[in-house]
């Protein structure tokens, strides 16, 4: 491939620019459908539907004064919100859009990408004890707590599609989908399930927000973060909702593949995958608008109970089909 | 989980949010006898000083002019309780249902 | 140098195992100024400190120094939530330093807009209390749906929350037949609309798992520590006001007093559930049986030598005011006991942790608002030096200091 054409992908299409502008258009959409749910009308003012209103927000964000409190640690205080903008980019570089290959691609690359959602969980807990400040530390040991709750169930869903597809390699699980035509999304459903269940713990959102419980712990972890810093994590908690939404199109719903005019592929891939992720979303944005927020000592109970015992008997069921 | 089919079904219901001040001003309801706006009528008035006697947030300043002692009505200062609109014996004082009384004028909030 | 000591402590804290997580005075999950210092290890709540004197606004002096019919209007800022029962209890208690009664038909009105104001009040507690829970989109259907009670109001009185409705002698406004058909019509979509809100309250999980078994309050507990209102009947103790010592026709008016005897948060939002379903009879009950006649009785502005006590059932307890005439059209004393500040010990004893039942960091917030807190009416007193522009607040121990070195 030419250097300047892989250059281009990675930065503008369908790389970190791209990515952004989605990120801010999928908050944007979440937030009119959670409005939608709730009978209100949601960001109206700023652009056609207040389409500019999460893409206002971080430049107002950006524009604020920036406070790093006394005794934070500073250099880890100022160097998270960038690494975990960085982490959850990269993740979405490794998703296939345009092709049936990410812009990243290499053999055992969904090891790679479970290892980035857990990275951005540790940066998360780091953030809450570098604050130093009280509400910050519980929402930090919460975090953990949180941790410890999704993330099995959510590596042993991940892994049952490595099983079914016999690979590791996101390139194979989609190329085998697109040609028996999601043959996943049947034995795979309750994967999916438990992913999507997972994803909502690992976006911090109703009702396992319980990290950054904005009644109890005022804002938790994010609780010292100001200005610029904040706009940052924001933007990162955006990038991983597409991200996540991503990565669960990628492995149950056949990733980009679909019905495929010869010729025309690199204008219809980004369709399907936009409009399945868009799927995924309206799943989530559903699931947020449903529930009370759990305590912690129930969120890990209910995984430890339920979602685990159910993901392991799902892989059993999976390694006795394939 | 018990609220599922109520919230499938606002997906396709009117939204409950009046855009008020910029669109849809006509769907505010004002019904009748709201207390907002003073309105004075000086014909009327006859110094009996009532309306100052009763107004418990001092909104009814008296002064002295060509006819005699007369009350102005500070806005800024006004409970909209119509404690003088209910004393006046003769009528003068009428709080309307105009209730948008912002203004970046402080001179609009005195009524005279 | 003070503020270096003061790092070091804090430095020093960190490595203990319990440390302080201070609720308020500005918190998300308060709406209104009290401050409450918790003492936690981990998650696990040991301990609560709480200060409610953060707002001091003088009213029992503002009242001595206006008269009767200003202090209508005054009174019912005390509280802009409870301010229907506010009003009406003032009045009864100047109607009852005149010895007058009141005509039936004021009485009526009198009560439909009391129980109107606690459908209001209730429902938006309902909506409060799901976003403590974070559980946003029935706090939102809630709110929307309160709207139909506001407007009623707004036409009844001519105002949504202030309804300056009651005054001395009687009400300020007649209801017409229009006014009637309308109130009703407004009260079969808030009895559907409440009927699902209970059917949600005890069938969702989330709300059940946030509120059941949360915030235990013993009977034997509550009456010791004087919780007054829907905190007390969510014990099991049958105790309202308006059946135990009837006031404005509550006598004739039919209604249950609700109980719930599980004793946590969720019994405390069936109990306001509940009771805003009888509120609703009662409203029907008022417009079908509203007597004709005057709405008002003349009386004199200043009454006479006296002093009288009245009791009314607020949304949130028991609401007790005093009133003391010396002939002159102003109070000579008057004082106002809220529901709230009754209800602070209970809510110290819900929140602390003992023989089994643990309290978590999560609880808190919907603890606190499970017994409808108001803290603005909970200052109680503050020393103001007016030569020297100085305020202070005394502790017991130095008022008791200061009372005997001036040998009182």
């Amino acid at each position: 491939m030419y250097p300047l054409l892989e250059l281009l992908q990675i930065l503008i299409f369908p790389g970190i620019l791209f990515a952004i502008f989605l990120a801010f258009i999928y908050e944007w959409l979440d937030r009119k459908i959670y409005a939608k749910f709730q009978n209100r009308v949601g960001p109206l003012y700023t652009g056609p539907m207040g389409i500019l209103q999460p893409f206002a927000d971080f430049v107002k964000l950006l524009a604020k004064e920036d406070i790093v409190p006394n005794d934070v640690d500073k250099p880890l205080f100022n160097i998270l919100p960038i690494f975990a903008l960085t982490l959850s980019l990269t993740g979405f570089l490794a998703l296939p859009i345009i092709s049936l290959k990410g812009i990243i691609s290499f053999n055992g690359d969904l090891i790679f990408l479970i290892v980035l959602m857990t990275l951005i969980c540790i940066v998360v807990i780091y953030a809450g004890v570098s604050s130093s400040n009280r509400f910050s530390t519980v929402g930090a040991e919460r975090a953990a707590l949180q941790l410890l709750g999704y993330e099995i169930p959510m590596m042993l869903s991940v892994v049952s599609v490595g099983i079914m597809a016999n690979s590791m390699w996101i390139y194979e699980i989609v190329s085998i989908q697109s040609n028996t035509f999601w043959f996943l999304i049947g034995p795979g459903i309750l994967g999916f399930a438990i992913f999507i269940i997972c994803g909502q713990a690992e976006l911090e959102r109703i009702p396992f927000d319980i990290p950054e419980a904005e009644t109890e712990i005022v804002a938790g972890w994010l609780t010292e973060f100001s200005g610029r810093k904040f706009a940052l994590f924001r933007l990162t908690r955006n990038v991983e909702l597409l991200y996540l939404s991503g990565l669960a199109v990628t492995l149950f719903l056949g990733g980009p593949s679909g019905p495929i005019i010869l010729g025309l592929e690199p204008i219809l891939y980004p369709i399907y995958f936009l409009i399945k992720t868009l799927f995924v979303l309206f799943l989530l944005t559903t699931l947020r608008a449903l529930f009370a927020r759990l305590r912690i000592d129930q969120m890990v109970n209910f995984s430890w109970k339920y979602l685990i015992p159910i993901a392991i008997l799902h892989i059993l069921f999976v390694r006795v089909i394939f | 989980m018990s609220m599922l089919k109520e919230i499938q079904k606002s997906l396709f219901k009117k939204k409950a949010t009046v855009l008020y001040p910029f669109k849809e001003r006509e769907k505010v309801h004002i019904p009748e006898g709201l207390r907002g706006k003073i309105v004075f009528d000086r014909e009327k008035c006859t110094g009996c000083l009532l309306c100052s006697r009763f107004c418990p947030s001092g909104a009814c300043e008296i002064v002295v002019d060509e006819k005699g002692k007369r009350p102005i009505f500070h806005l800024e200062l006004c409970l909209f309780c119509a404690q003088c609109q209910e004393v006046c014996p003769k009528g003068a004082i009428k709080l309307t249902e105009e209730f948008e009384l912002a203004a970046f004028d402080k001179k609009a909030f005195t009524i005279r | 140098m003070q503020k270096e000591e003061l790092r070091s402590e804090d430095k020093k804290s960190s490595y203990e195992l319990f440390f302080d997580i201070p609720v308020g005075p500005q918190h998300p999950a308060l709406k209104e100024p009290a401050f409450f210092k918790f003492k936690v290890e981990g998650e696990r709540v040991i301990g609560v400190d709480a200060d409610v004197s953060y707002n001091h606004r003088g009213i029992e002096k503002a009242l001595e120094q206006r008269n009767y019919i200003q202090n209508i209007y005054l009174i019912e800022r005390i509280c802009g939530i409870c301010n229907v029962a506010h009003t009406l209890c003032y009045a009864q208690a100047v109607e009852q330093i005149h010895g007058k009664e009141i005509p039936p038909r004021a009485n009526y009105i009198r009560l439909m807009i009391e129980e109107l104001a606690r459908i209001h009040s209730h429902t938006l507690w309902l909506g409060v209390a799901a976003h403590e829970i974070g559980f946003d989109t029935l706090f939102m259907y809630v709110w929307r749906d309160r709207e139909v009670v506001m407007d009623l109001i707004e036409m009844l009185t001519g105002n949504r929350v202030t309804t300056a409705i009651n005054t001395i002698g009687g009400v300020r406004r007649d209801v017409s037949d229009e006014a009637k058909y309308k109130v009703k019509k407004g009260m079969d979509i808030l009895e559907e609309r409440l009927k699902y809100y209970k059917k949600v309250a005890i069938n969702d999980p989330t709300i059940n798992a946030r509120c059941s078994g949360v915030g235990i309050l013993k009977p034997r507990d509550a009456i010791k520590l004087c919780a007054v209102g829907p905190t007390l009947r969510a014990s099991g103790i049958k105790n309202d006001v308006r059946a135990d010592d009837p006031y404005a026709l509550h006598d004739e008016v039919p209604f249950n007093v609700i109980t719930y005897d599980t004793m946590d948060v969720l019994a405390r939002v069936l109990v306001r559930v509940d009771e805003t379903l009888e509120s609703v009879n009662m409203v029907r009950y008022c417009v079908d049986h509203m007597p004709s006649g005057e709405v008002k009785i003349k009386l004199p502005l200043s009454p006479p030598i006296g002093e009288s006590v009245s009791r009314v059932e607020a949304p949130r307890g028991e609401l007790i005011h005093y009133a003391r005439s010396n002939g002159t059209n102003k109070p000579e004393r008057y004082k106002v006991r809220t529901p709230t500040f009754e209800n602070i010990p209970s809510v110290c004893e819900m929140l602390t942790s003992k023989n089994g039942y643990e309290v978590n960091i999560a609880d808190i917030p919907i603890t606190l608002a499970s017994i409808d807190p108001c803290f603005s009416c909970t200052a109680r007193m503050e020393f103001r030096d007016v030569s020297k522009g100085k305020t202070w607040i005394w502790s017991l121990e130095e008022l008791k200091a200061h009372c005997k070195k001036k040998g009182i």
